[in-house]
This record gives C-alpha cells, sequence and structure tokens, in this order.
C-alpha cells in the first residue's frame, strides 16, 4: 500500500469524502451533531452581531447623553462637577461581535470623577446569572471548544469504523491506498469544519462594513480554519491509530478534554503562580495608606499644604492666601489631583504590567494546547485583549485627568477665595460661590478605537506561528502514521 | 498425495514464503502455485497460518524472505497493478452497512475505477441468487449469507483473473453453501484461479482441484483431483486430523 503523492487522486479522494458524508447523514448521531454544531454556530453569530449593534447605538446614545448632561448642568460650585463625574463607554471593535474577549470579564464603561480611578464595570460575566458562569455562547466559544467536540463525535470513526467492520482491506483490494483513503476522510471532515465556520465568514461582510481591516479578518478566519484543521489531523490521526472505535473515541474525548477545557485552566493557574499578584483588596488598602500622606485636597488648611501655602505667598509677594490672585482651594485641588493621580497611575501602571506579565505565561501554553493559541490569536486580531483594555483604561484615565485639571484650573482661577470659604454659611453665599455654566465644556468627545490592523495582526503572529506548529506537527504525524500503516 | 502436473499458465505463485508476525514465524517455507481455472484450498486449522498466506500475497503483510508472484509480476514491486488483477472475499464479508447491496457494489467498483452500468450489476446479483427484494436494503439488515453474496457479486463484477477466498462459506446454511460452491466451480470453468483458504473439509473437496494442508506456516501435504473426480473427502480428513492432533 505504499503510496507516494504522486499517487494521490482527486476524484478518488472525493468519492470516498462523499460516501463519509452519505454515512453521516444516515447515522442519525452524526447528523444531529452537525445540526448542534450549525445551529449553534449560525445563532450564536446572529445574536451576536444582533447585539453589537444594539450595543453600540445604545453606547453611542449613552456617551452622548452622558456628555449633554454634564454641559447642561446649571452654574455650580466647579468641584462639585468634578464629582458629578461621567460615563465612558467602550465601543467593541467590529470583531468584538464574535470574539468578546477579556471585555466580557472587565466591563466596558468607565465612571471617570475626581481623584479616583474607578474600575471598568457592566461586564456581561457579572451581570450573567450562575449558570452561564463558566462563559457565555459567543461564536468564539462554539468554534474553540464546542466545535472541535462536534468534530470529535463526527469523525472519531472515519478509520476505525473501517478498521473494526474491515472494510479497509476490502478498500486495499481494491488498489486503494491510505494516502487517498486519508486524504478523502479529510477532505469530508474539512468540509464540516468550513460549514461551521460559514456563519463566521457571513458575518465577516457585517464586520467589514463596520470599518474592519480586510487583513485582520483574513488573519482571523485562516486562525480559525488553522485551528479546526488542525483537530481534523488529530481526529484522523486517531481514529487510524486506533484500533478500534471505541478506543478512538474515548482518545479523542479525554484529548479534547485536555487541550479544550484543562490546558487553559492550567495555563492561567500557572501564570498566577509565576507571577504573583496582589489581590485588589491589599492593594486598595496599599493606595489609601499612600494617598492619606498627601493630606485631604478639599481641605486648603490641611498641613499638608503649609509648605504649598508659604512658597504660594512667597511667589505673589503676599502674606495672606486672601491676596493671591488665585483661588489658594482650587490651587490645592490642582496639585492634589495630580499628586494623587500620579500615585494612582504608578499602581494601575504596576497592576497592568503583572496582568500582561501573567498573560504572557499563560500565552505561552499556545505551544502545549492549540485551543490556547487560537483563542490567544482571536483576541488580539479582535482587538479584544488585554492590550487592548490597558489602553482604553490609559485613555479614560487621561480624558479623566484632563477634565477634572480643567474643572480645578476653573476653581483656581474663576472662583474668589473669600466666596469659596464661606460657600457654606448662607444660601446666598453658596449662590455666590458658583461658576458660569460656560466652564462645563471641558469634556473631551471620546470615542475608542481599535489599534490599527498591522498591530493587531503582529500581536498575533507568536499565536499564528503556535498553531502552524501544531499542523505542521500533526501533519508529519499522520503522514508517518500513514506510512507505518501503509 | 501426488502433484498435479500443471499445463495453465500459473497466476499465483508463492515461492518459500516466510512471513513474521510480533516475532513469531506465521509462514514458514510456504510455496504453492494455483493456475488458471483451477480452485486450489489451502485447508489447515486455527493459527495455521492460511488467512496470512492470502494477506501476503495482496500485500499486507511483507515477507522476511521469499517472495509471492501475481502472474509474472512481484507483489513486492508491483501492487498496485496486482491489486487491479484481484478480487479478495475476507472472511466476514463487512461490507458497509449504511449502504444497500448496489450502492456497495458501485461504492467499491468506483474507487477500483471499475465502470459498470446497473444492468451488469443487477445481471451479477441474479447470478449470486441474491433475492430481488432485498436489492435496495441496508447491508445492516443482510445475513451473513446475503453479505458474502454481495461480496461475491462484487468480485465477479471486477472481471477479476484471480480470486483470493478467505473462509467463504463460514457461517453459511447448507443451501448458500451449495450454491456458493456452485459458483465458484463456475468462475473456474470461465478461466479464472480461485484460491481459497478454509478449515472446511467437505466444502474443500467439493470445488477444489487441489489442496494443500497447511501446518505452522508450511504445506505438509498436497491432494489432487483424479481424472475428473472429487479428491477423497476421507483421505483429506484423515491426514487433517492427524495434522491437527500431532
Amino acid at each position: 500500500m505504499k503510496q507516494n503523492l504522486q499517487s494521490i487522486q482527486p476524484v478518488i479522494m472525493w468519492k470516498i469524502a462523499r460516501d463519509e458524508w452519505r454515512y453521516w447523514f444516515r447515522s442519525k448521531l452524526a447528523v444531529v451533531a452537525l445540526l448542534i454544531g450549525l445551529t449553534c454556530t449560525m445563532l450564536t453569530v446572529v445574536v451576536s452581531v444582533g447585539d453589537a449593534f444594539e450595543l453600540e447605538h445604545q453606547r453611542g446614545h449613552a456617551q452622548q447623553q452622558s456628555e449633554q448632561t454634564f454641559v447642561n448642568q446649571p452654574d455650580r460650585h466647579p468641584h462639585r462637577m468634578v464629582h458629578y463625574g461621567h460615563y465612558v463607554f467602550k465601543t467593541p471593535p467590529p470583531l468584538g461581535m464574535v470574539d468578546p474577549g477579556v471585555d466580557s470579564h472587565t466591563g466596558n464603561t468607565i465612571f471617570l470623577e475626581g481623584h479616583r480611578q474607578n474600575s471598568a464595570t457592566f461586564a456581561d460575566q457579572k451581570q450573567s446569572s450562575g449558570t452561564t458562569i463558566l462563559g457565555a455562547l459567543t461564536p468564539a466559544f462554539v468554534l474553540q471548544v464546542l466545535a472541535p467536540l462536534l468534530l470529535v463525535i463526527m469523525g472519531y470513526g472515519v478509520v476505525s469504523r473501517e478498521r473494526e467492520t474491515q472494510t479497509l482491506s476490502i478498500l486495499a483490494a481494491q488498489g486503494l491506498g491510505y494516502g487517498n483513503l486519508i486524504l478523502g476522510k479529510i477532505s469530508a471532515l474539512l468540509l464540516v469544519a468550513m460549514l461551521m465556520l460559514l456563519p463566521l465568514a457571513i458575518s465577516g461582510i457585517v464586520v467589514l462594513s463596520q470599518g474592519e481591516s480586510l487583513l485582520t479578518l483574513s488573519l482571523f478566519l485562516v486562525g480559525y480554519l488553522l485551528y479546526l484543521s488542525i483537530w481534523i489531523l488529530i481526529i484522523v490521526s486517531i481514529s487510524l491509530w486506533a484500533k478500534s472505535n471505541s478506543v478512538s473515541f474515548s482518545t479523542l474525548a479525554f484529548t479534547w478534554l485536555v487541550l479544550c477545557i484543562l490546558m487553559p485552566r492550567v495555563a492561567t493557574t500557572v501564570a498566577g503562580v509565576m507571577v504573583p499578584a496582589a489581590g485588589k483588596l491589599e492593594k486598595d488598602f496599599a493606595v489609601v495608606a499612600e494617598l492619606r500622606q498627601l493630606g485631604d485636597g478639599h481641605n486648603a488648611k490641611d498641613k499638608a499644604f503649609v509648605q504649598l501655602e508659604a512658597e504660594l505667598l512667597k511667589k505673589h509677594k503676599v502674606n495672606r492666601v486672601e491676596d493671591l490672585p488665585l483661588n489658594f482651594r482650587g490651587f490645592v485641588a490642582l496639585k492634589s489631583e495630580a499628586e494623587i493621580t500620579s500615585i494612582l497611575n504608578r499602581y494601575a501602571e504596576d497592576r497592568m504590567h503583572e496582568e500582561l506579565r501573567q498573560s504572557f505565561f499563560a500565552r505561552q501554553f499556545g505551544w502545549l494546547s492549540p485551543q490556547v493559541a487560537l483563542r490567544t490569536l482571536s483576541m488580539l486580531t479582535a482587538g479584544t485583549g488585554l492590550e487592548t483594555h490597558h489602553r482604553f483604561l490609559r485613555e479614560t484615565e487621561n480624558l479623566r485627568f484632563n477634565f477634572v485639571q480643567r474643572l480645578n484650573q476653573a476653581h483656581t482661577n474663576k472662583l474668589n477665595y473669600i466666596d469659596d470659604m464661606n460657600r457654606n454659611k448662607s444660601e446666598a453665599a453658596g449662590q455666590i460661590a458658583r461658576i458660569s455654566a460656560k466652564n462645563w465644556n471641558v469634556i473631551e468627545g471620546f470615542k475608542f478605537r481599535s489599534s490599527p490592523s498591522k498591530e493587531r495582526a503582529l500581536q498575533a503572529m507568536t499565536p499564528l506561528a503556535q498553531l502552524l506548529l501544531w499542523f505542521g506537527m500533526f501533519g508529519l504525524f499522520l503522514r508517518n502514521l500513514q506510512r507505518h500503516y501503509s | 498425495m501426488k502433484r498435479n502436473t500443471q499445463t495453465l499458465p500459473i497466476s499465483i505463485d508463492a515461492q518459500q514464503l516466510v512471513v513474521t508476525l510480533n516475532n513469531k514465524k506465521i509462514l514458514n517455507n510456504l510455496s504453492f502455485q494455483v493456475s488458471s481455472g483451477e480452485v486450489y484450498a489451502l485447508l489447515g486449522g486455527n493459527g495455521a497460518g492460511k488467512s496470512t498466506a492470502l494477506k501476503t500475497l495482496l500485500g499486507f503483510h511483507k515477507p522476511v524472505s521469499g517472495q509471492a508472484v501475481i502472474e509474472g509480476l512481484a507483489v513486492s514491486t508491483s501492487l498496485s497493478a496486482i491489486r487491479k488483477k484481484i478480487a479478495y472475499l475476507p472472511e466476514n464479508a463487512s461490507l458497509y452497512p449504511h449502504l444497500n447491496a448496489f450502492e456497495n457494489i458501485e461504492y467499491f467498483l468506483s474507487l477500483a475505477a471499475v465502470h459498470k452500468t446497473h444492468a451488469e450489476i443487477k445481471i451479477s446479483l441474479q447470478q449470486v441468487n441474491l433475492q430481488q427484494d432485498a436489492w435496495q436494503k441496508p447491508l445492516s439488515k443482510f445475513s451473513k449469507g446475503m453479505r458474502q453474496k454481495t461480496a461475491i457479486a462484487l468480485a465477479l463484477l471486477r472481471d477479476s483473473p484471480i480470486l483470493l477466498l478467505d473462509e467463504p462459506t463460514s457461517g453459511l446454511d447448507p443451501v448458500a453453501i451449495d450454491e456458493f460452491n456452485q459458483l465458484v466451480m463456475s468462475l473456474a470453468k470461465q478461466g479464472a484461479a480461485i484460491l481459497m483458504v478454509t478449515h472446511d473439509v467437505y466444502g474443500a473437496c467439493q470445488v477444489a482441484q487441489r489442496i494443500g494442508l497447511l501446518r505452522d506456516g508450511a504445506l505438509v501435504g498436497e491432494f489432487v483431483a483424479d481424472g475428473g473426480h472429487q479428491i477423497d473427502t476421507e483421505q483429506v480428513h484423515k491426514a487433517f486430523t492427524a495434522g491437527v492432533i500431532d
């Protein structure tokens, strides 16, 4: 049964693939598995695309409303506007409708206000019910985890069934080599994989219309096709190696369990061990302890600002803060906000650095599991990875700091110090300690944009290399196995 | 036990075949020849090496020494060409259970690049006496005899000059065995070289012109039909039983 590439016959391969499909159609289990796979992919894509459009509309509307509400506030004390705050929304990238990535855990909305860096909220996972705690049914989840299982259910017997029923020897006696047989079986399974990917490819048209680049979309689709092809090679290899159908199925089910369920969790656990990070509560306490040393920015008479006061008086050559050409309370707020932000940013950068290091270790498991490799490639090309979330946090923090400082600047320059100090003495005094609503026009319009497609494609090169290695490794393994059995 | 003089061209020539599987010698210098138009039965008990001999001729096992030659071509070097000449009927003629008789035959023939019309397939199924109402039923609903008949119909349609039959009558009822034997003899008359391996002494004597007695992978005796008469069953049975007991 020795066969070289020259004796590969496409017509024979097609006949074998067609017969495998005929077998699947007549076998209820395979038909059910195929229908489940197609329905899941189709439904999740349709629902996700619909949701994405609705969410984008809602977020756009909410963003506009939030900006309008802020700007339309009446004359107020400027520091009340600092605490009035402002919401910003992360617009998901076009491919985010297929793979929401870390967004489903991290959230997409941040409340920006003075002296605080709030976490993002409204994460899908945190809003979901207990039954969906293991992960929402997104197109990415269906294709990364369920599709390989469905391929296993459909394909575990492609060769072992022929061996068990002894049709292999009859096929061989017809002059059919293992090469044509295996390529025929691979073609049959590849058609199943392509059918499962079809809804994804169709959604690509919507994704392109939303401004996604063809390069990123192609890389995204190639990644998924490569991943399912790797599974096809694994399935056919094990089916060829196994002595019986039951051995083939149990080996493949175990392989799926290890590669798709166990390994991604092991990756996260190992990353946590390799890069130990303090818990949120512990870090919050540390931040609060450090911030306390700065003094209370709301109280200009806090002893932490004595030196600042002295320097300012000296600079303006006056003896009393009342004689300063600026509002000392506003100036303290300005300085205090800068110092607080510096500390908050340092902790935030440390946390992001730790997260990236953990993520780096977790992503190395792509060499051990194609699912981890694809998950990374999918998130990075979609622009829903950790890096993008960090950029969102930095951009929103920048926005927060700028608008708070502009308000503090207005506080410093446009509100008289004495009026400010007397603001709580009476209602009338409170009315005087206000500045014009025209000063609220300090918020820059916020629109979060995906990273350039080239940058995302470059980031995805390592997971792509991992997938190519898996493909090559199992391709060679199957070829050697085929030669062995030939 | 006397050797027949070969007058017809030799189709199957096993030359001192030695085959080892899992470090165990299964065939031990096995030599025999089968001519066109002849039915040759390799008779032996369980583990004598009968099926291994057939699989070696098909190229499924590679001999350690010796060689198998089919119609002048060595199996080791001309496997593809040789397989086109051979129709093989395994012990459990397991065709595809999800396909009906027609579909099975059409599919296997298409893989062998043999083109037959529906009418030709019908004739073949009639020839093997497979009842017509079963033709469109999936093989999962067939008895062993019916599956065997379908596989024989396939072998006939291959127009192969050589037939290798592995325990072809095992599990068949007496009527089906008789029908099968008639079919084999008629194919031999048409010029096919037929090698069957079996442990059925009576069946072998009924159809074979020569019977080779196989023990521990080696041929220990050969019986030849004399002057158009069948081989003496009693004599073969005695030798076979002695061989098995020994």
